[in-house]
């Protein structure tokens, strides 16, 4: 967890002499070209059917449909275009975004544009739900500095976690014209995830009054199969020296990856809302629900070689319903290095961009937001009530405080905002957020600006399970 | 109650637990002050009146059936190695109450039972006089005291008033059914406790005056507070969370401050949390109806949304679908029968009339459901408690 902030410890932890990107580094090849299943593989961009430029238009449909997930077995289960994941939406800053949703469902949802800076109509919110056989457009502008990655899924009233767990949740690539990465970076995404499979391979959701049921609500469905991008322990090749950007989504309803690499570091460079200031060398990276990361991951093995993602124990949990085996480490993918040559050293810059600070001279109300078991403020949510009202433009600084023995990853919809401090003690690095993890008796202070779309926003814990049940507020800027 | 036997037991190891099931309080100063049984309505009113005290101060907890006056064996005393509470090496049993000659409290004077739970004095060694004085060795009060089991919570039991300690007596002598069950005589130290009821250690006879060093006068309803005050000290809560029936203790109400305030229930250590108004670490953020809910349906205040609940089942009207009990051994079985207002007045101390204190205590353990098997109505029978009298009761 050392942060290394300068050119040359990330260079060492690259472990390049080097100063200068190799002139021929081209993108490498995603490892041995052939049909091998166990591969990660990324999941299909979404077609742009515009022709006007600076616009994204893409068709974007929920059905039902049988996919296998574990080998060899058939699962029913909801996918965006047939995929599960669902397809990629990527875009560019300034780009404007037109989806064409059909929700081909047997029951009402929304798509919720998790982390992006849109107009309410178009959050995807509980407030726009979308009948079966409905369509909806969503529009949306890119923001400049918005580069980062985001993701989509459900959002219907008490229903989001079921329709996550059945298969609907997608990434969001959002690309800057001038991101400070080298190009020749391979790029991964790795959308995390669990679920749980009765023997014949149908997802299994226990009865909310049995023994599990109760489990699930308490910790959230919590699942025994991990997934990245709906596999089970698929392999990434990397080539010995090479390093590679990945893109990480925690999709699941209720785990919490606490990622490590045994005897090799990260360098993390993003979060939700976009690369940081400056890289950091971090031993392992906790990323609670609804969270992204970007990394830098370097092929330090030898080649034919392979090694282990893991997620270490991370104890989220009441002690009255902490699962037997939580504090094993898990498998998540493995990593092959090839047997390729060495790659040629990359650099990293000491320096990735500037985040602007949110002026917290300016913040004109500062609020307690109170996380409790189920309860925000010691209230279920009320679709009819508004609990939270912000002047458009208001700058406001808010103190999330978990009351309770158990994490809740906290979520703010349609603003990122920059944490101030944890405890009391300030945070050395401004990032944007838009969902943060709140540890059990925790607090976190965070600035954020409402600067434009006015409207109702949710506020909530992302176990969705915890969503689901009312864990969620409404947030009226006007 | 099978737990209060097994949390005790832990706590073995020390011998000052003073209480934690423990019972007590008075039911309302505002029930006639009826010392004479000049009329028999007098009497029955006395009776009830005992009973609801007996009922909502746990007395049942250790001499059988919570506040179940319906469960078998109600106040009827040990019965079992099961309930034997060890204090260090000796093993201590909870006597029956019933007035059976032979076996229960007919033996003993109405004078001799007030002066135990007054003074702790057990009756049948203390010579069945007036006490007048509450220092051993002055006036009549005895030079060697022979005192009840620290188990046995006198030490906030005494603060009651007078009628109510005869409301109590009535109704163990003439509200219950005479049971023979014969309880094997409790062990005790040479000095027969007295080491563990020195003035430092229990405190001041009456109740050092409000406000103490660890309370605030002058927020809120005084008169409520001062309720509210008398009814947390007579009902021993500080003598789980910190500090004992005495204002004056270094802690009081701020909570468990190390495990030697640990209960084990079965796997589980249970803590008592800190009840003073802290915003971080206490009671502050929580509305008063919260804590009214936690002492009338046990539902934890951090835990259950801020709204009146409207039923006593899981699922109807506000009561939560899963609730979120407190841990064993907080008795809000017994908590539960006493009357709104007390219950309000609790929550408006707490609230109001104590000093916040920062003091952080450990979450507490326990199985999935939150307790909910320990609470059935099997377990802890019915709120109202059955109706006077019943099985186990008679009437005149």
């Amino acid at each position: 967890m050392t942060p290394s902030a300068t050119l040359l410890t990330v260079l060492a932890l690259l472990g390049s002499p080097a100063m200068l990107a190799a002139p021929d580094a081209r993108e490498l090849p995603e490892g041995p070209s052939r049909p091998d299943s166990d591969i990660l593989l990324s999941p299909p961009s979404l077609a742009n059917i515009s022709r006007v430029p600076r616009t994204v238009e893409v068709k974007l449909t929920a059905a039902e449909t049988k996919l296998s997930i574990l080998p060899g077995k058939i699962s029913d289960v909801f996918a965006y275009n047939g995929k599960l994941p669902g397809p990629t939406l990527e875009v560019r800053e300034g780009d404007r975004v037109i989806v064409h949703f059909t929700n081909d469902l047997p029951v009402e949802t929304t798509v919720h544009w998790h982390g992006m800076h849109l107009p309410y109509e178009s959050d995807g919110s509980p407030f726009h739900p979308i009948p079966p056989g409905g369509k909806r457009v969503y529009t949306f502008t890119l923001r400049p500095g918005s580069a980062g990655t985001y993701w989509y899924h459900p959002h219907p009233d008490h229903k989001t976690g079921y329709q996550i767990a059945k298969g609907l949740y997608g990434a969001i690539i959002v690309r800057a014209p001038d991101d400070p990465l080298p190009a020749t970076l391979t790029e991964k995404l790795l959308i995390l995830s669990d679920n749980r499979f009765q023997p014949d391979g149908a997802l299994d959701f226990p009865d909310p009054h049995s023994s599990e049921g109760l489990t699930d609500r308490e910790n959230g469905r919590e699942c025994a199969v991990i997934l990245v991008n709906g596999r089970v322990m698929p392999t990434i090749d990397i080539r010995p020296g090479e390093v590679q950007r990945w893109r990480v989504i925690n999709a699941s309803a209720a785990r919490i990856f606490r990622l490590a690499i045994p005897g090799q570091t990260f360098v993390q460079v993003g979060t939700d809302g976009g690369l940081f200031e400056k890289p950091v060398e971090m031993n392992e990276i906790l990323i609670s629900n609804s969270e992204r990361v970007e990394l830098l991951v370097r092929g330090s093995g030898k080649p034919g070689e392979t090694t282990v993602l893991q997620t270490l124990p991370y104890d989220r949990y009441v002690p009255q319903t902490r699962p037997v085996d939580w504090n094993k480490p898990r498998d998540v993918l493995k990593l092959r290095y090839t047997t390729q040559p060495p790659a040629p050293p990359v650099v990293i810059p000491a320096m990735l961009r500037s985040i602007p600070a949110i002026d917290t001279t300016k913040a004109t109300v500062r609020r307690n937001i109170t996380l409790s078991a189920g309860l925000i403020n010691g209230k279920t949510m009320d679709m009819s009530r508004v609990d939270v009202t912000a002047k458009l433009g208001a700058t406001e600084i808010w103190e999330v405080e978990n009351i309770v023995g158990m994490d809740h990853p906290f979520h703010l919809h349609g603003f990122q905002f920059q944490l101030l401090d944890r405890n009391g003690v300030p945070e050395k690095d401004r990032r944007w957020k838009d969902s943060i993890n709140v540890p059990k008796h925790e607090t976190a202070r965070f600035v954020v600006r409402f600067d434009n779309h006015p409207g109702l926003w949710m506020l909530h814990c992302h176990i969705l399970d915890h969503e689901d049940h009312g864990m969620m507020a409404i947030l009226e800027v006007k | 109650m099978r737990w209060l036997s097994s949390s005790w037991r832990a706590c073995g190891s020390s011998m000052v637990v003073v209480s934690f099931a423990a019972c007590m309080g008075q039911t309302g100063g505002s029930a006639p002050a009826t010392t004479t049984m000049a009329s028999s309505q007098g009497q029955t009113e006395q009776v009830l009146r005992g009973r609801a005290i007996v009922v909502s101060n746990a007395c049942g907890d250790c001499h059988g059936q919570g506040g179940n006056p319906a469960g078998p064996g109600w106040l009827a005393g040990w019965k079992s190695p099961q309930q034997d509470f060890p204090i260090g090496p000796f093993m201590t049993r909870p006597r029956n109450l019933t007035p059976d000659s032979a076996t229960g409290i007919t033996r003993y004077s109405d004078r001799q039972i007030f002066n135990a739970l007054r003074f702790g004095l057990r009756p049948s060694a203390t010579p069945d006089v007036e006490i007048t004085s509450s220092v051993p060795g002055q006036g009549n009060h005895p030079a060697k005291p022979n005192y009840l089991a620290p188990t046995m919570p006198w030490v906030a039991w005494r603060h009651m008033s007078d009628a109510d300690l005869r409301a109590i007596i009535a109704y163990l002598r003439h509200g219950l059914k005479p049971v023979s069950n014969k309880v094997e005589d409790s062990q005790a130290p040479p000095d027969f406790w007295a080491s563990e009821n020195t003035a430092e250690k229990i405190g001041p006879y009456p109740v050092a005056p409000h406000p103490t060093a660890n309370e605030v006068a002058g927020q809120g309803d005084q008169a409520k507070v001062l309720r509210g005050r008398a009814l947390v000290i007579t009902k021993d809560c500080a003598g789980c969370h910190g500090g004992g029936p005495n204002p004056l203790a270094k802690g009081y109400l701020a909570g468990m401050t190390d495990s030697t305030g640990e209960f084990k229930i079965g796997p589980f250590k249970t803590r008592p949390r800190n009840l003073t108004p802290d915003n971080t670490t206490g009671i502050g953020r929580f509305s008063e109806r919260q804590i009214f809910n936690a002492l009338r349906f046990g539902l934890r205040p951090g835990e259950t949304p801020d709204v009146e609940i409207t039923s006593t089942t899981p699922g109807q009207g506000n009561f939560p679908a899963v609730p979120k009990y407190m841990a064993v051994p907080m008795p809000w079985p017994t908590w539960r029968h006493m009357p709104d207002e007390e219950l309000w007045a609790i929550a408006a101390y707490l609230k109001n009339g104590v000093k916040p204190v920062s003091n952080k205590v450990a979450d507490s353990e326990g199985p999935p459901d939150f307790w909910a098997s320990e609470y059935t109505v099997a377990k802890i029978g019915t709120h109202p408690p059955a109706p006077f009298p019943t099985t186990n009761e008679r009437a005149r």
